[in-house]
């Protein structure tokens, strides 16, 4: 659920501050971008100083000399294209600053969302997640760009024509300082009105394309239940409180944004006009001080429409900027790996000491789980959807945290080896091997880069993947698209059993597939996995119980327990649940009827 | 521009916004050329030391005037033209959305929730540009460039407009070929940005695997490396966006050195006062919106173009099951005949559907099984009109489906889909989905029946809870539930059950079966099931393979057959037991 943000005041600045806490380790770009903004700033400044000295000490009194002329004009352009390239490589720089900036953003967010424990990802949807590394950063880079950088603009541009107006008249220029007040009261009213205003506006159309959505994937319900008129109704009545949202900030707009500058203009140059007319009576005036500041002005206002019209970026960025925050701060860590021991995983021997789990502390989905696996013996987990079996395999990969119960491997609890040894001398073959873009050797190899292309292609021939990928295009460099899904899920299957060969763990963990694969790879997988586990301790979920026949042990799991337990043969002799399940599997219709019955 | 002939209808259809919007802008243009102009009769008259107080004053009242005048036209033409481009999208959003309840599943099949999404905001976004954005710059720039050149000819010295003119259309030439150079990078850089969208997409669905390899510090590393791509394509684009403001800065200061440098020949001349010349250069800087305008007036032309040809398109989409004409406007109920000769569907090559010939006595059930694909839920689909074009027909009450109103067709049967869908309501509004005026002991009494009333008094606001995408998550057997507390609680002629009770336990799903078999005496229903013990005790039962009827019967009828029927039942029976544990 996206929950409706209202920040107060004290809020939206923290957040603010904290965004541009990230400028600091770019302070040498941003003293050059200064440094430039100030020598752009001073040609807006002198340029038009420039045409008063020209009016005032050439032009009125009439005396047009070449000399003096051609170095005043050559001056006047010189400055004019010097400014000019600055400003290029300033706006440059500022573009520059802000991207970097995006991008240490998103990768803080992104390495958080590494360090997350799995339990946040099974609360939070894949979407939202990607959003926040993306689109929210999006939203708080434009703001760095434009509303950051046009303020900064702005702000120094604004400085200069002030301290060029005291120079040129004190008086004038402290009749002139009565506007900052007036604009400042403009741009704050704007601010309060429109931001609740846009929010408003933002809000009907998430609701509006939330409605047109739903009725979209739900159309088939509304048309069988004739539903029709009504929901065109209901939609219609949305769309009506957009249009009135979007009408309401047309008119905020039209209040008090450009028109209202406008208007603020036009009064500032009254008091010019006013000024110079009335110190007239007295004595003369210079024409060209008139000139400069009339120019003065209109060079104020475009800076200040600018900034004005780049308000309701900045409330998106803020809101953008404490979802990010948010994520940020999340404290939903990864199981945490006692590193100040290093010890080595030597034996491979695995231990379930009485252990209890439970997800979300209510119900437990493991309980009381006991068992040993001995250095290079299998052992096998069967049972129903939901009896608890893949809880296991989370545990001993440490995706999730347990309280009750020790895991054990050569007799030293599972907490206190270093990740990396637990991830090097462990490996897991997923149910669904999820394949990443690129190609089968990157996939095989991952971002192992000491891997050699023959490790690779070794580790491919172990588990005869390299039939199949001998005959795609360009071999192990063929290409993978999104999740792999050219290939077959058993090609998958043997391209993960790869993957898992090349880096040659002690423990294997496998979650069987139990998705349909065709005879011809499933041999090739059987064979596989008989010759992966050899000198290896496995833990295996098999759904197909054709493939642990020879498993040292078999765990039959029902509703978190262990129900049944011994050899293939000792649990057949048993004819309890796990001989239910070979029938069933086995398709042995004729039997089906006496243990039914029976 | 072909757009504005397009959208005349629009124009046509607000013509007294338009005509009043349009006429408020051009007076607003008229009026800016006075502060200008007042500017330098003023500075000749202080110049000249011929300034009176009353004159002073005088000129202070008009630019008050003017001043007042233009903030209220502005805000006026604002709301005709911007209000009328806003209610075109309005307009525009509800037509398409009429338009998609019109649409039948084959029409849903071809085309992408995400792009029919993308024509009802995206280019809808893009039109009212056009309307609103596009009408402002076409008229704004002509008339405040015809304006401000007209006069500063006219009124100041026409050799001077004439020579500072000369740089301007070379900033409307780079600045559209900034434009389409923006454009490329822009693209790439928006490529770059949505392949970092993947990846982070990947990183986050494989997560697991990631973990399992202790691969986090390379994924970084490589989505540091992805970062790094965005960060100099939009660099290529922050240097083509920065080119603009000098450009511009450039080309108008030589168009200002140019009207002073002559400007001040002429001035010596005595061609010209220096007060003109001031309000000369202030016109000019008038003149740069309307070329910046101009160049940007194409691009939003060419965007609401595409888009408004695009929702065109899809408006023009035929509706492809209609009433014929002496349709009956009545209810159909009765015996249901099922001579289907072929069913395929639109764009497959295969027939899906062989040789149906099923008939149901009002007051009966009907069980369809068969594997996935058999071709069950097809003909139910067919029973409520979603698709047509088979061979043969379907008879209702002796008449074809086609002989009544589609609606009424519909009023007498209560569907419950496979994907059993819930609107963003709250509970007790999706139960009484066809009729929001049914009260609440109408909804207990359909919950009851469908045994959900018990698990809804436990959600933490009862029937008030919101369900569905935006609301508490339900399991499946709730979700199939409430789907059939909703086609309960229309009490239909014919229930259709499509595979609705595969998550509710073998408990629930007979408690239900009881209870629809108590309270629905003589009417009729439909159940499509994978598990068996859903079908067993219907009147008729049917066995489906490849489209084509391979068993027919009652349970009892079908278990001596020894067939997939039997085969079938035995092994669900032995699933059950293992489900159970084993007892």
């Amino acid at each position: 659920m996206e929950e409706k943000l209202q920040l107060s005041e004290r809020e939206q600045r923290k957040i603010l501050f904290r965004l541009l806490s990230y400028t600091k380790t770019h302070k040498k770009m941003i003293s050059i971008a200064f440094v430039l903004l100030l020598l752009t700033t001073i040609g807006d400044i002198v340029l038009p100083y420039l045409v008063k000295i020209f009016i005032d000490n050439y032009l009125t009194p009439g005396k047009l000399e070449f000399q003096p002329l051609l170095i005043l004009g050559s001056i006047y352009m010189g400055i004019q294209i010097v400014k000019a390239v600055l400003m290029f490589f300033q706006f440059v720089k500022f573009q520059e600053i802000a991207l970097y900036i995006i991008q240490q953003l998103r990768i803080d967010v992104f390495s958080k969302v590494q360090s997350l424990g799995l339990k946040y990802f099974d609360k939070t949807p894949a979407g939202s997640i990607v959003s926040r590394v993306t689109n929210d950063t999006e939203a708080i880079k434009d703001m760095f760009v434009t509303v950051i950088a046009t303020f900064i603009q702005s702000g120094f541009l604004l400085t200069g024509i002030f301290i060029a107006m005291f120079i040129l008249n004190i008086k004038l220029a402290l009749f002139c300082v009565i506007i900052i007040p007036i604009l400042l009261f403009v741009m704050n009213l704007y601010r309060k009105l429109s931001s609740r205003f846009y929010l408003d506006m933002r809000e009907r159309l998430s609701q509006l394309n939330a409605k047109l959505a739903e009725s979209l994937s739900g159309m088939a319900i509304i048309q069988v239940f004739r539903q029709e008129k009504r929901l065109r109704h209901e939609f219609g009545d949305i769309n009506e409180q957009h249009y009135k949202a979007g009408m309401k900030n047309i008119k905020i707009d039209g209040l008090l944004l450009r028109p209202a500058i406008d208007l603020i203009y036009i009064f500032a140059l009254i008091i010019v006009l006013s000024y110079f007319g009335i110190t007239s009576f007295q004595h003369s005036v210079e024409i060209g001080v008139i000139y400069a500041f009339i120019n003065y002005l209109d060079r104020f206002f475009e800076p200040v429409n600018q900034m004005m019209m780049r308000l309701s970026l900045y409330q998106q960025a803020i809101v953008a900027g404490s979802r990010v925050f948010r994520l940020l701060d999340e404290e939903e860590l990864a199981p945490a790996q006692k590193d100040e021991k290093t010890i080595a995983i030597q034996q491979g021997k695995i231990e379930f000491k009485d252990l209890s789990f439970s997800y979300d502390g209510k119900r437990d989905v493991l309980k009381n789980i006991s068992f040993t696996a001995n250095p290079g013996e299998t052992v096998a987990l069967v049972g129903h959807t939901g009896s608890g079996k893949s809880s296991i395999i989370n545990l001993m990969m440490r995706f999730y945290e347990f309280e009750r119960g020790e895991i054990l491997i050569d007799g030293e609890s599972i907490r206190n080896f270093t990740k990396p040894e637990l991830r090097e001398k462990m490996g897991l073959v997923l149910q669904d091997p999820f394949l990443f873009y690129g190609t089968v050797k990157d996939n095989i190899r991952l971002h192992n880069e000491s891997l050699t292309d023959e490790q690779v292609k070794e580790a491919a021939k172990f588990v005869q993947a390299h039939t199949f990928i001998d005959r795609l295009e360009d071999g192990f460099d063929h290409k993978v698209v999104e999740r792999g899904a050219t290939f077959s899920s058993g090609q998958r299957q043997l391209i993960a059993f790869a993957r898992t060969i090349a880096a040659n763990p002690k423990i294997l963990v496998l979650d069987e597939a139990t998705a349909n694969i065709d005879t011809e790879t499933e041999e090739a997988i059987q064979t596989a996995l008989a010759k992966m586990r050899k000198g290896r301790t496995t833990i295996a979920i098999a759904h197909r119980l054709s493939t642990i026949q020879d498993a040292d042990l078999i765990l039959v799991l029902h509703q978190g327990e262990i129900v049944e337990r011994g050899t293939h043969q000792e649990l057949l002799a048993l004819g309890g649940l796990y001989h239910k399940m070979f029938l069933l599997q086995n398709g042995a219709v004729e039997r089906f009827e006496d243990v039914v019955n029976g | 521009m072909k757009v504005f002939l397009e959208l005349g209808w629009f124009f046509k259809q607000e013509k007294k916004a338009y005509i009043s919007g349009v006429f408020l802008l051009l007076l607003v243009a008229m009026l800016q050329l006075v502060p200008p102009k007042v500017i330098g009769i003023i500075a000749d008259h202080i110049h000249e030391g011929t300034i009176t107080k009353a004159m002073l004053v005088e000129w202070v009242i008009v630019l008050i005037g003017v001043a007042i005048a233009m903030y209220v036209l502005r805000y006026y033409w604002r709301i005709m033209i911007f209000g009328s481009s806003v209610k075109l999208s309005k307009i525009l959003r509800n037509r398409l959305y009429q338009h998609f309840t019109n649409m039948s599943p084959a029409f849903y099949q071809k085309s992408r929730v995400g792009d029919l999404m993308a024509h009802a905001t995206n280019d809808l976004s893009a039109i009212q540009q056009t309307a609103g954005a596009g009408v402002l710059t076409l008229v704004d720039s002509l008339s405040t460039g015809g304006f401000v050149i007209i006069a500063m000819a006219f009124t100041i010295s026409w050799k001077l407009t004439l020579i500072c003119l000369i740089p301007m259309p070379f900033m409307a030439m780079l600045t559209s070929w900034f434009g389409s150079m923006l454009h490329k990078s822009f693209y790439k850089a928006q490529e770059a940005f949505s392949s970092l969208n993947d990846k982070t997409q990947e990183s986050i669905t494989g997560i697991k695997v990631i973990k399992t390899f202790g691969q986090e510090q390379e994924d970084i590393e490589d989505f540091r490396k992805q970062s790094e791509d965005v960060v100099q394509k939009n660099i290529v684009v922050a240097k083509i966006d920065s080119l603009y403001d000098p450009t511009i800065s450039i080309i108008v200061g030589i168009s200002f050195f140019l009207s002073i440098a002559f400007g001040a020949k002429f001035v010596l001349n005595g061609d010209l006062s220096i007060g003109e010349l001031i309000s000369f250069t202030t016109y000019l800087g008038l003149l740069i919106w309307p070329m910046l305008a101009f160049g940007w007036l194409f691009n939003i032309v060419e965007r609401g173009r595409a888009s408004y040809d695009r929702v065109a398109a899809l408006l023009r989409e035929k509706v492809e099951i209609t009433d014929h004409e002496k349709a009956l406007d009545t209810v159909p109920y009765g015996d249901i005949q099922y001579q289907i000769a072929e069913f395929t569907y639109p764009g497959d090559a295969q027939p899906l559907l062989k040789d149906i010939s099923v008939s149901l006595h009002a007051g009966e059930t009907l069980g369809i099984v068969g594997k996935t694909g058999s071709g069950k839920t097809t003909l139910l689909k067919l029973l409520i009109r979603e698709f047509e074009g088979y061979q043969g027909e379907i008879r209702f009450g002796g008449q074809k489906l086609q002989d009544y109103k589609l609606e009424k067709l519909r009023e007498a049967i209560g569907y419950v889909p496979q994907d059993h869908f819930l609107f963003s309501a709250s509970v007790a509004e999706n139960i009484a989905f066809t009729d929001p005026t049914a009260t609440i002991e109408e909804i207990e009494r359909a919950a009851k029946l469908a045994n959900i009333h018990d698990d809804i008094l436990q959600f933490t606001d009862g029937y008030q809870t919101i369900v569905g995408e935006r609301g508490v998550s339900l399991s499946g057997g709730q979700k199939q539930r409430i789907s059939i507390a909703r086609a309960l609680l229309m009490n239909p002629e014919v229930l259709v059950l499509d595979d609705s009770l595969s998550a509710v336990d073998a408990k629930t799903e007979e408690a239900i079966l009881s209870s629809l078999r108590q309270n629905r005496e003589g009417k009729t229903t439909i159940i499509t099931s994978h598990r068996l013990s859903a079908i067993q005790h219907a009147s008729l039962i049917i066995v489906l393979e490849n489209g084509q009827v391979i068993e027919r019967g009652t349970h009892e009828d079908l278990m001596e057959l020894d067939g997939w029927y039997k085969e079938m039942y035995l092994h669900q029976q032995l699933e059950e037991l293992v489900e159970h544990g084993g007892h």
